[in-house]
């Protein structure tokens, strides 16, 4: 069996462990767009001590953050069919749960994993943020918003950046575990190929690259976003 | 123009103020002494509301408002019309220094851009800072920081500006020219009330002189019977110790 690897399926497979990546950017881009407003606003909530939001968004981040993705995977996969379903029949909707393209739940797991981390990445940017800063805000006629807008947000998003980043390239690897719910992307599809013929090891490499080509590119892209935020910050006299 | 009627204010069970009444006319250059904690400070934040008042009353301009439970349109209108200097400046650090200046001016009172700039261009002419227009906070000294903090509440042309301690956060060598400048605003008929421990301030410019401890006014009057013939024995006490020995000397 000692062959060595089998360098057409290498490249054959790269290829088609690529086309899994529009769908790991889909479930990606859309998980963030839920989760940034949402995680900035219960981070809010925690900062300013909401009463029961506070309380709710602590309870939130220390669940998430106690529980494995691939454990909430199989948890929202299992139970959100039968949820539904009992909805469906109740109220004689036909549609087939068990029909519903498994990218639905990626979208609610994956949201709801990265709104946790957001809400404690934006709480500690906030936090970094001078109580100053608002109160002159204020003082010169700017509404909250208008303030947190124009002067709070922008400083605290230099310092949020780097762990957006890293909760980002964490959000796209963690996008592999799709394939526990036979999502379409990047491992799931590399994987199938590779049951063919066994050649897992090529099917890894692949994936691997893949992942490694990916994650750099928007760490890159990451890198230039936060050089342009941050240009007031380290400007020689 | 302004009046403050019986402020009180507590932190938990620190009672800070305990009733302070306060009346500034137009024109009037107003320091408040005091030691630390006497709630100089407090007082000042709790009429820009910076701070919320336990109970009392502002009356400002014809509008008169309750410190604890204004509107947010009251307050609103109270801050177009005040303008505040803070102790460590608080310049928006993500701004540069003319946009510091503009934003209260573009945003918060709707004016045009340009118009705005203009208005911007000329506080910043005006506290000697004609070459620092696009300068971040980050590239300027404390007491340039603390300058454009003064042309930013300058620029908004308000009934009285706010000063808490605006040279306490300085090198004793910058303080000079910050001092400088609020005495050419203040001769310009701005109304400013202005709490600091520049004692050569409240002599040379201030016309009242109000003396606070313990959350109450001690003492009030013209600088005159504050410094040469203190009535109250803590404004003596308090004098006694901030001032050199022969101060009377120099007046």
């Amino acid at each position: 069996m000692s062959e060595g690897l089998n360098y057409t399926f290498l490249i054959d497979t790269f290829f088609i462990a690529l086309s899994g990546v529009p769908i790991t950017l889909l479930v990606t881009i859309v998980a963030l767009l839920i989760a940034l407003p949402l995680g900035f606003l219960l981070a809010l909530t925690r900062i300013n001590q909401v009463p029961v939001l506070n309380w709710f968004s602590r309870i939130y981040v220390s669940f998430v953050r106690g529980t494995p993705i691939i454990i909430q995977i199989f948890i929202v996969y299992a139970s959100v069919p039968l949820i539904l379903s009992l909805f469906f029949e109740k109220y004689n909707i036909n549609i087939n749960v068990y029909n519903i393209n498994p990218i639905w739940y990626a979208f609610i797991v994956f949201s709801f994993s990265t709104t946790a981390i957001l809400i404690e990445v934006f709480r500690s940017a906030l936090s970094t943020v001078n109580k100053g800063q608002l109160e002159a805000a204020q003082s010169v006629g700017l509404s909250n918003f208008q303030a947190y807008r124009r002067i709070v947000i922008p400083q605290a998003l230099v310092v949020a950046l780097p762990n957006i980043c890293t909760a980002t390239v964490n959000l796209i690897k963690a996008t592999s575990l799709g394939y526990a719910m036979s999502l379409q992307e990047i491992t799931l599809k590399a994987k199938v190929a590779a049951n063919v013929g066994y050649n897992y090891v090529e099917a890894y490499i692949d994936i691997f690259l893949v992942y490694i080509i990916l994650c750099s590119l928007v760490e890159y892209g990451f890198k230039l976003y936060e050089k342009r935020l941050r240009r007031y910050k380290y400007v020689s006299a | 123009m302004l009046k403050i009627n019986d402020i009180h204010k507590s932190f938990g069970k620190n009672e800070i103020l305990r009733g302070v009444d306060l009346s500034i006319d137009k024109g009037d250059v107003v320091v408040i002494l005091g030691p630390s904690g006497s709630g100089k400070t407090t007082l000042l934040r709790c009429i820009n509301f910076l701070e919320k008042a336990d109970s009392g009353q502002a009356v400002f301009g014809g509008l008169q408002v309750n410190l604890n439970d204004a509107s947010k349109k009251d307050i609103h209108t109270i801050r177009q019309k005040t303008a505040f200097v803070f102790q460590n400046y608080n310049l928006f650090n993500n701004k540069t220094a003319l946009e510091n200046v503009t934003e209260g001016l573009i945003i918060g009172r709707k004016i045009p851009k340009a118009e705005a700039i203009d208005i911007g261009k000329k506080a910043l002419d005006k506290v000697g800072l004609s070459d620092k227009y696009n300068s971040y906070p980050s590239q300027l000294s404390g007491g340039q920081q603390q300058r454009v903090g003064i042309a930013r509440a300058v620029a908004l042309n308000p009934d009285i500006i706010l000063f808490d301690e605006p040279t306490s956060a300085l090198d004793p060598e910058l303080v000079g020219e910050v001092l400088t400048v609020m005495k050419n605003i203040a001769k310009e008929g701005t109304t400013m009330l202005v709490v600091t421990h520049e004692m050569s301030f409240a002599k040379d410019v201030a016309n009242r002189v109000i003396f606070m401890d313990g959350g109450v006014v001690v003492e009030e009057g013209t600088p005159h019977d504050i410094f040469v013939s203190p009535k109250e024995e803590r404004t003596k006490k308090f004098l006694k110790r901030v001032l050199p020995e022969d101060y009377t000397f120099y007046i």
